[in-house]
């Protein structure tokens, strides 16, 4: 049952969410940004589980990725798709100039990254002539129309962000059980165990970091075409990390597929739900929520759908 | 195959290293010796790289050492295990056994993984939690094992038979032999029982206070008055 899970999954993904709400655009574009969240999350929590480090600025990653792409595309003409993987680059290249701060640990290296955020924020208002300055970037082109399939609508976005979260998860899933993954959960407790037997830690650390911020820019290159609009405020917006970090947590981010869930769990849950039920501040049942799986389940909710999936699986073969 | 040359080691205005000189040759197993304190253990760390030299030099197979990491001495050829054993954690003694593979010797080979496995006698315990399903005896196996899979030449082994009893030091001992042959290894042996280290070592270095006092056959050394007076405090004449 488990064999098939992954593919029934996907094809739930792919296929049922957009038959099911194609046609509301609404609930679509909810999907989307809950997803955007979610790609974020993964990365967050790949930085954390693997590179042991914890981010509180990953909005920096995420509003480089936006203004690269954007850029490219609105000054060079880049097409959007193609800005999707620039945007990833252009974050992954400003990582390198955060990886100084690799040598803090803990709260000191989340806080390093949190001014980082604070300075690509700042750069992106004052460089008014490449980034439009505090008015921002409007008409930011959108997806073309492939294969028939319009990308530039909430489905066709859907679609890409879908794909973009996979790929991305998956990418985590490989790297988690290989060697390097090996090494890099290792590493946390007994570096220098690790480095004696031949592991370069602090390249390895690097590369996480590098990764991690490829996939945030990618994410947010999306959204600027998605939403074909960017402001500094928006693109640097502590939102960017605050919500993922939420998301992974709520979800399990010792999990791979756990950021995903509580992204999508807590942002549709807030939005649909307890934003009906409480107009002016919902949130506070989101915050409410949260503290609770921290304090009942602090693995989060994947686990608990993993423990119930495997106990349905045992009663089947019983 | 290994060359110290004058090395020096300060912390702060302790000298922990003053000056030490010594060779190891290919295939040579030497026993290091000393009281606590007297640097055997600064010894391997500058060695390994884990400590930065304050003077000297290291060459290892013809090459100074001195601006390598820890992980490309790895690379190199420079294996060891620590006093208190490191194992990975979050992984099974193969897994630790597989990293160690990959990164120090750049490749995965399994077979060469189970046959460390099977001299160790670890193979039984090969998907076993590293950190907490092993014994005192199985972890100081493992610390081995790590260092065996990058595929060393020289092994710096940092009292691998500590807290070992007397028949478990011997089994060790003898597989440790059986490994060094096998592989066709260089040893450094750091260990405080004298009849263990004179029947494993034809060459013993004895360190105190950071200085080489002595070194020859072990029968020689351990008659040595300076060698004596080390160990029991006693002031020199």
């Amino acid at each position: 049952m488990k064999r098939f899970l992954v593919p029934a999954a996907l094809a739930a993904a792919y296929v049922a969410v957009p038959l099911a709400f194609g046609g509301n655009p609404y609930v679509m574009g909810l999907i989307v940004a809950a997803l955007t969240i979610g790609g974020i999350a993964v990365a967050w929590a790949l930085l954390g589980n693997l590179g042991g480090m914890v981010s509180f600025g990953h909005a920096a990653f995420f509003g480089v990725g936006s203004y690269t792409s954007a850029v490219l595309s609105m000054k060079l003409g880049v097409p959007p798709l193609a800005g999707l993987l620039l945007g990833g680059l252009g974050a992954a290249v400003a990582s390198i100039a955060t990886m100084p701060a690799l040598r803090l640990k803990g709260p000191y290296f989340a806080l390093a990254i949190l001014a980082y955020a604070h300075i690509f924020q700042i750069l992106a208002t004052e460089m008014t002539g490449v980034t439009g300055g505090a008015g921002g970037l409007l008409s930011i082109p959108r997806f073309p129309t492939l294969l028939g399939v319009d990308l530039g609508s909430k489905t066709g976005g859907y679609i890409i962000i879908l794909t973009i979260v996979v790929l991305s998860a998956a990418a985590y899933a490989a790297i988690r059980r290989s060697a390097w993954g090996l090494a890099l959960k290792a590493m946390h407790d007994t570096e220098i165990a690790t480095r004696v037997i031949g592991v370069p830690s602090t390249h390895l650390k690097a590369a996480m970091l590098a990764l991690s911020a490829f996939i945030t820019g990618v994410v947010g290159a999306f959204n600027a075409h998605f939403i074909n609009f960017l402001e500094p405020d928006y693109a640097f917006s502590g939102t960017w990390t605050v919500l993922p970090i939420a998301a992974a947590i709520f979800g399990g981010y010792r999990t791979v597929w756990g950021p995903v869930i509580g992204a999508l769990t807590i942002y549709l849950l807030d939005q649909l739900v307890f934003k009906e039920l409480m107009p002016h501040g919902h949130q506070f049942v989101l915050g409410m929520l949260l503290v609770g799986m921290i304090l009942f389940s602090p693995g989060g909710l994947a686990p608990i759908l993993g423990r119930r999936l495997e106990g349905r699986v045992r009663h089947a073969h019983a | 195959m290994l060359t110290l040359d004058g090395v020096q080691v300060s912390f702060g205005g302790v000298s922990a290293l003053k000056g030490v000189s010594m060779t190891v040759a290919a295939g040579e197993t030497v026993g290091l010796v000393g009281p606590n304190g007297a640097g055997k253990t600064t010894l391997f760390n500058v060695i390994s790289g884990i400590v930065r030299p304050t003077a000297g030099n290291i060459t290892f197979r013809g090459q100074s050492v001195l601006k390598a990491p820890e992980w490309k001495r790895a690379r190199m050829g420079i294996g060891r295990s620590f006093q208190i054993a490191r194992p990975l954690h979050h992984c099974t003694v193969r897994e630790n056994l597989i990293v160690a593979q990959r990164f120090g010797a750049g490749r995965i080979d399994h077979q060469r993984i189970d046959e460390i496995l099977d001299l160790l006698k670890l193979g039984h315990k090969a998907d076993r939690d590293a950190v907490s399903e092993l014994a005192l005896t199985e972890h100081k196996a493992l610390e081995v094992g790590k260092a065996l899979a990058t595929d060393p030449h020289l092994l710096l082994l940092d009292e691998v038979l500590a807290g070992l009893e007397t028949n478990g030091k011997r089994a060790f001992m003898e597989q440790l032999a059986l490994v060094r042959d096998r592989f066709n290894l260089a040893m450094v042996v750091i260990e405080h029982d004298i009849p263990t280290i004179s029947a494993l070592c034809p060459r013993v270095v004895v360190l105190n206070f950071g200085e080489i006092i002595a070194e020859g056959p072990p029968a020689a050394v351990f008659r040595n008055p300076e060698v004596v007076r080390s160990y029991t405090g006693e002031a020199a004449a």
